[in-house]
């Protein structure tokens, strides 16, 4: 039994350092957020991206998994990554602003590119140091864009399920309570989508909770829910299975998991990753910079040709002209609760029916 | 009214029965095994192992040239997870029954070890992400049956494993009470001397309760993951340790057990769907407090029952034979 036991841990122990091999010499790291490299979602937008760009260049590239979700783990998973030799970090998410204030500062020399915050300290605020870029992403046009193509699908009856209520979860459903009543108001319809049929769910992970709650929501009439909400979008798209509804995915173009996506609120991580990648290697690094990827930039947007729109022809031109109006400036999409009520009034969307204790930001 | 009733029907029969047989699954599984002496905190990962093997197989059989039938999968899929969770108990019997160590370590130890090894294989050999997807539907109707008055919904929408649930619920309180197999392993949980006295093998009959056990969570975790996490990621959200709880509420009584996972799968359910079920909707809960309710509901329910506890006398001691 000892010696089976031995044989195994050794077994364990080799494919281990299978695993780890080659990190010695890395140029490109991701320090995963909540989540791994194959989430299907945020995670995995950025690595795609990163090794795209770093294939493509011959530039060593690794991933790093802090041990937990605490900034304690990410400076430390930081740290390894710089004694390896890397010279970009690259870390996706909210969670990360405090251990990429405190990196930047500590590895002068090494470049962060952070996405969906700014580095910040709980005493000293913000700052974002030489060092580094922050990137956002407009997740409410995106949002928008989702409830929009929705409405024009002939969808009347919409629910939200945001995960944890960060702010990128919550701008997406701003942007998605906007949308859908916009394009509302443009065709002349009447929707359903009541307070009660908005809510974060505490949790990006899949599970049955989630699942019979959708499923729920479906049963009594509901007919499309965008799930912001990582894993537990998964069970979502489960319930719609099920009973034949609908759902519209997050973050990346997740029409293969499931023939119940109609579409995805895209966020275009690989795209803007790879642009600052470039920008790096051609001197032209946007130091110390926050940047705002919006529809303008081609940061946020639907993947048309993988969506499965009952009415493909008509959603893709109200999408393109919308898409244009927005990318132009020429309408401003809300991205909290206040310009939400003022975009309700400036267009005059009748009562706005989601309460800001639901909606939160 | 009738409007109410169909949410509740709907809530009741498309979710909280497979979870309620998914969590008595496990809890029968906990049963067999502290019955016999062995405390087993390994259920949820035996659950784990059990629905990372039957998600495996699921996912190999969906790619065939020729798939089978949904519901074979479904049947293969379960039987694999039993297998894999009865094979995978024999380490905590090993070292519970024949090495004497603490039950809690290798329990542990086994908890741990699951998961791991499902992102490890699913990442190296299956499909090279964390999760095993085989998403589908694998809901069964039952044709004629479903057609019956009252217990029809529980023919529709329903899942293979709801009846093999029941099955097993009743064929083990059979076994329990009124078989000689039955009679050894609770002797063997409240004195193993006497039993040993008899001429009983206390090891052998505490292996056969710590190995159903693992048959038991294993299937109940294949249930569990063919019925609401088919992009299975290696965690089943502590089921496994729920389980546990509706052990220690049910007093280690199979029928005491169905009781509590009944009312919990029910507060589970109706709190999760408090915002599509007439009646609850219009009451304005934080949704935080509807979240946590069957989670709360538990809690007490074990505080007031655990004061009177039956538990196996010998729960937890490994069988010595010069102590007396």
């Amino acid at each position: 039994m000892k010696r089976i036991l031995l044989v195994f841990a050794l077994f364990l122990f080799g494919a281990s350092l299978a695993a780890c091999g080659g990190v010695d010499d890395v140029e490109i790291a991701l320090i995963t957020d909540y989540g791994d490299i194959d989430d299907e979602s945020f995670n995995q937008g950025t690595w795609e991206g990163i090794v795209e760009y770093a294939e493509e260049h011959d530039i060593a590239y690794a991933y790093y998994r802090p041990s937990e979700v605490s900034d304690d783990a990410y400076i430390e998973e930081i740290d390894r990554a710089v004694r390896d030799g890397a010279k970009i970090i690259v870390t996706p998410g909210f969670l990360f602003s405090q251990a990429v204030y405190t990196s930047q500062l500590r590895h002068p020399h090494v470049t962060f590119i952070l996405l969906d915050a700014v580095p910040e300290d709980e005493d000293e605020g913000v700052f974002v140091a030489h060092n580094t870029v922050s990137i956002f992403y407009d997740e409410h046009e995106s949002g928008f864009l989702a409830g929009y193509a929705a409405v024009y699908d002939e969808f009347t009856e919409l629910g939200y399920m945001g995960g944890i209520a960060v702010p990128a979860v919550v701008r997406f459903g701003i942007g998605f309570i906007a949308g859908a009543y916009y394009a509302a108001d443009e065709l002349g319809v009447t929707i359903e989508f009541p307070d009660n049929r908005y809510t974060y769910l505490g949790t990006f992970n899949a599970g049955a909770d989630v699942e019979s709650e959708a499923a729920g929501w479906f049963n009594a009439g509901t007919e499309i829910i965008f799930a912001a909400a990582g894993g537990a979008g998964g069970s979502v798209m489960s319930a719609a299975e099920d009973i034949s509804a609908w759902m519209i995915g997050v973050d990346v173009d997740q029409s293969a998991n499931s023939d119940r996506v109609l579409t995805s609120a895209m966020k275009a991580l690989a795209t803007s990753v790879q642009l600052v990648l470039d920008d790096y290697y051609s001197g032209k690094f946007p130091s110390g910079q926050t940047l705002y990827l919006s529809a303008t930039e081609d940061g946020v947007g639907l993947p048309l040709e993988n969506s499965r729109f009952r009415n493909q022809a008509t959603v893709e031109a109200a999408y393109n002209a919308i898409f244009d109006k927005i990318a132009d400036g020429d309408l401003i999409v809300p991205s909290n609760y206040d310009e939400l009520l003022d975009f309700f009034t400036d267009w005059e969307l009748g009562n706005l029916p989601i309460t800001r204790e639901t909606v939160g930001g | 009214m009738s409007e109410i009733f169909s949410d509740l029907s709907f809530a009741v029969f498309w979710y909280a029965v497979p979870i309620m047989i998914v969590l008595l699954l496990v809890s029968l599984g906990g049963l067999m095994s502290e019955r016999s002496g062995v405390v087993n905190i390994a259920l949820e990962g035996i659950m784990v192992m059990g629905a990372f093997t039957a998600a495996t197989v699921i996912y190999f059989l969906r790619q065939a040239d020729d798939p089978m039938g949904r519901q074979w999968m479904v049947l293969i899929g379960l039987s694999v997870g039993a297998i894999s969770g009865f094979l995978f108990s024999f380490f905590h019997a090993f070292a519970a029954v024949r090495m004497q160590s603490n039950q809690i370590i290798s329990a542990t130890a086994l908890n741990m070890f699951a998961p791991a090894l499902h992102v490890f294989m699913a990442r190296t050999y299956i499909r090279g992400t964390d999760s095993i997807n085989i998403r589908t539907t694998y809901r069964i109707t039952v044709p004629i049956l479903s057609d019956l008055p009252v217990v029809g919904p529980l023919f529709s929408n329903a899942f293979l494993s709801t009846y093999i649930g029941i099955a097993i619920l009743i064929a083990l309180t059979i076994m329990f009470y009124k078989t000689r197999l039955g009679l050894r392993l609770r002797s063997c949980g409240e004195n193993p001397h006497a039993a040993d006295s008899l001429g009983i093998d206390v090891g052998k009959i505490r292996y056969i309760g710590v190995m159903m056990s693992g048959l038991l969570a294993g299937l109940g975790g294949a249930a569990y993951m063919i019925a609401f996490d088919n992009d299975f990621d290696g965690h089943v959200l502590g089921l496994g340790f729920l389980a546990l709880a509706l052990l220690i509420s049910g007093q280690w009584k199979p029928l005491r057990i169905l009781v509590f996972a009944m009312v919990f799968s029910l507060f589970y359910v109706v709190s999760s769907q408090h915002g599509s079920i007439g009646f609850l909707s219009s009451v304005n809960l934080p949704s935080e407090v509807y979240r946590s309710m069957p989670f709360i509901i538990t809690l007490v329910v074990l505080a007031f029952f655990s004061k009177a506890t039956q538990a196996p006398k010998a729960l937890g001691e490994p069988y010595d034979v010069g102590k007396r």
